[in-house]
């Protein structure tokens, strides 16, 4: 078997699995009712299932042979992602100007060469783009630049 | 029909300073994302959709509009300058308008895709015109099984048309209705799946969602992998008039492009790209020279031109009339209705006519203001293909976090952001199509209501969505499409494993 069919089927797997918890859960925590007077666990009870005989299916129906799978780069996503974090850590203590520098210097490190200068241009520029479209223009209680402590 | 007046009606809003200015916020974003590959179209919207929480909603409508239909007249740019689809549905115009460029005719191709847009774009919002009224008084007469049925084969048609897998369309659908389950419930008021968490209650917001598994998870496929190509076009006026046997040869599949456009517009799940690949396939079909296709035909940059822009506009259809979004940029287009306070449903015509004309009578006016932006502007786009992606990704960031953070000025929007960019970067990986899973978010907790309450109706009796003879169509429809998915995903299948046990007994 080979590795693209391997993951089709861990795919079709977690899905099957997800469902049958989705289902679980709400079928434990909320009231079903009856269909006369649905309670809030009917509907995902139902979708839970569903997802769980799709998941199967996945698994089970997975070609064989030919399933090209995607380069996988777990240190550009982790960089990507990361600037997002990066942002809603700085923006509320530091403001807008510090988080959007952050954004984008974390951000840029995940294309090689990673170039500092045209980073920092490149934030200086978007920190005026921002503080003009919501500050100026669309008048957005946000603090551009604070010091906590 | 009092057709008059309400054009007069949406002409004086659409025309109005403010509604002016929006729309054309919305083409030139369109045509500036839609120019650069790796900002698709949902990327686009959904980074603006928070900036139409500040506007009034017809304003917010038009400009979102506007990016919509203003992607795919930009698209065809990069398709014929770089031979990269500046948007998916423009995939199709690479085949014959990257040759026509390799053969010195790029400002001819140029200029002829944005005539057959607008001749497109114009058919379909004839249509449109026409139609939607019709249909929505139509479906005055529905029910909730009705709407409940509408909603489902809309979901199942899209996740099962659309992408490669049936299955995983289907599955992925699924999902989304989950994660329009978490919050408090219509019905009831339990809070459901939100774990304590109080920004949880009112729902998964809709902009986080599709922030992150759209906007986030393409610039994490796309980094490193898009690179600024060498463009050597020639966009004065006077290289892109085409001679007098292109423009004859045009003409034909501009109006076939249109027709066929027109109609997988409307349906559901199918949409511009589909559009565009059959018009593109019927023209090679119908032409008596079909060996001229692929080596810079101009028929094959016409059909499709005109087939997508067509798409993008009859799209509107059943998303202004029934309330029922066939793609997920509709799906977002209703966001902005329901997050307005605004029904979306049959009755949106006759309680908000000003909105529903001035939207319309604003695509009109966005296309005539994109033909303006396309021709003589051209060499200003062909330009802004050569910005290098590693200055364009942060700032896409950027504006995603900020968008984000002003919903609520809360950071766990932004956590939100960050997980659904995981999310849907792990899905792509797995080849998991995240369209269905938007279009279930939003249709989920409107079919969980309609389904709650035509039991309610029917005093529990489930047969209720096929004996009512409307919903017991669809139903119908909606029946067979499953079983056929399950067949031929099953069938592909058995038949391969079948060939690989024969080749193996024999050896």
């Amino acid at each position: 078997m080979d590795k693209g069919t391997t993951s089709e089927r861990v795919t079709g797997a977690v899905l099957a699995v997800g469902g049958l918890i989705f289902a679980w859960y709400s079928a434990e925590n909320y009231d079903l009712g009856t269909f006369r007077r649905m309670g809030p666990g009917m509907f995902p009870l139902g979708l839970g299932l569903g997802l769980a005989v799709l998941g199967l299916a996945i698994a089970v129906w997975a070609p064989e042979k030919g399933v090209v799978r995607p380069d996988f780069n777990p240190l550009i996503a982790a960089k990507i992602v990361g600037s997002i974090v990066v942002f809603g850590l700085t923006v509320a203590q530091f403001g807008l100007i510090a988080a959007v520098m952050a954004t984008v210097i974390v951000s840029s490190l995940a294309e090689r060469p990673f170039r500092p200068l045209s980073a920092l241009l490149l934030g200086t520029f978007l920190c005026l783009l921002a503080w003009l479209i919501f500050r100026v223009a669309l008048g957005l209680p946000i603090h551009m630049l604070r010091w906590p402590f | 029909m009092d057709l008059l007046p309400n054009i007069a009606m949406g002409l004086s809003s659409a025309l109005s300073s403010t509604n002016l200015f929006y729309c054309f916020v919305g083409v030139s974003l369109g045509t500036l994302l839609g120019v650069i590959p790796g900002i698709g179209v949902l990327a686009a919207m959904s980074m603006l959709f928070p900036l139409t929480f500040y506007l009034p909603p017809d304003a917010a409508l038009i400009m979102l509009a506007g990016i919509w239909y203003g992607t795919t007249y930009g698209g065809s740019t990069a398709s014929i300058l770089l031979n990269v689809p500046g948007t998916p549905a423009n995939a199709v115009t690479c085949l014959d308008g990257y040759p026509m460029a390799r053969n010195g005719r790029a400002g001819t191709a140029l200029l002829m895709t944005t005539v057959a847009s607008f001749f497109g774009a114009s058919v379909g919002i004839l249509l449109l015109m026409l139609f939607t009224p019709a249909i929505a008084a139509y479906a005055l007469r529905f029910a909730d099984a009705e709407f409940f049925a509408l909603m489902l084969l809309g979901l199942v048609a899209a996740s099962t048309m659309s992408s490669g897998s049936v299955l995983k369309g289907l599955a992925m659908m699924i999902v989304g209705v989950m994660i329009g389950v978490v919050g408090a419930d219509i019905g009831t008021g339990v809070h459901r799946f939100t774990f304590g968490q109080l920004g949880l209650v009112d729902g998964v917001s809709i902009v986080a969602l599709a922030m992150g598994i759209f906007g986030v998870s393409e610039v994490i496929a796309s980094v490193g992998k898009i690179k600024p190509g060498d463009i050597k076009a020639d966009v004065r006026f006077r290289a892109m008039l085409p001679s007098r046997d292109e423009l004859r040869r045009s003409w034909f599949p501009m109006m076939r492009g249109s027709g066929i456009g027109s109609f997988f517009g409307a349906l559901p799940g199918a949409g511009p790209g589909i559009a565009a690949f059959v018009a593109y396939a019927t023209e090679k079909q119908v032409s008596r020279t079909p060996q001229r296709f692929g080596k810079g035909a101009i028929e094959g940059v016409m059909a499709p031109e005109a087939a997508n822009n067509a798409a993008d506009q009859t799209a509107f259809i059943p998303t202004l009339s029934l309330g029922i979004p066939g793609s997920v940029t509709m799906a977002l287009i209703l966001g902005v209705l329901m997050i307005h306070g605004i029904q979306p449903g049959p009755n949106l015509i006759t309680n908000q006519p000003a909105l529903f004309w001035g939207l319309i009578m604003s695509f009109w006016v966005g296309n005539v203001m994109l033909l303006l932006l396309n021709i003589p502007f051209v060499g200003l786009w062909v330009r802004l293909l050569m910005i290098p992606y590693h200055l364009l990704f942060p700032a896409v960031l950027v504006f995603i976090c900020i968008g984000t953070y002003t919903l609520s000025y809360s950071n766990f929007d932004i956590w939100m952001v960050a997980a659904f960019g995981l999310a849907g970067y792990l899905m792509r990986l797995a080849w998991l199509p995240a369209a269905p899973l938007l279009l279930g978010f939003v249709l989920g907790p409107l079919m969980e209501d309609h389904f709650r309450r035509a039991l309610q109706l029917a005093r529990g009796d489930v047969t209720v969505f096929f004996t009512r003879p409307v919903s017991g169509v669809i139903m119908s429809i909606v029946v067979l499409l499953l079983v056929w998915s399950f067949w031929s995903a099953m069938r592909k299948v058995v038949q391969k494993r079948r060939l690989n046990t024969t080749k193996t007994e024999n050896e």
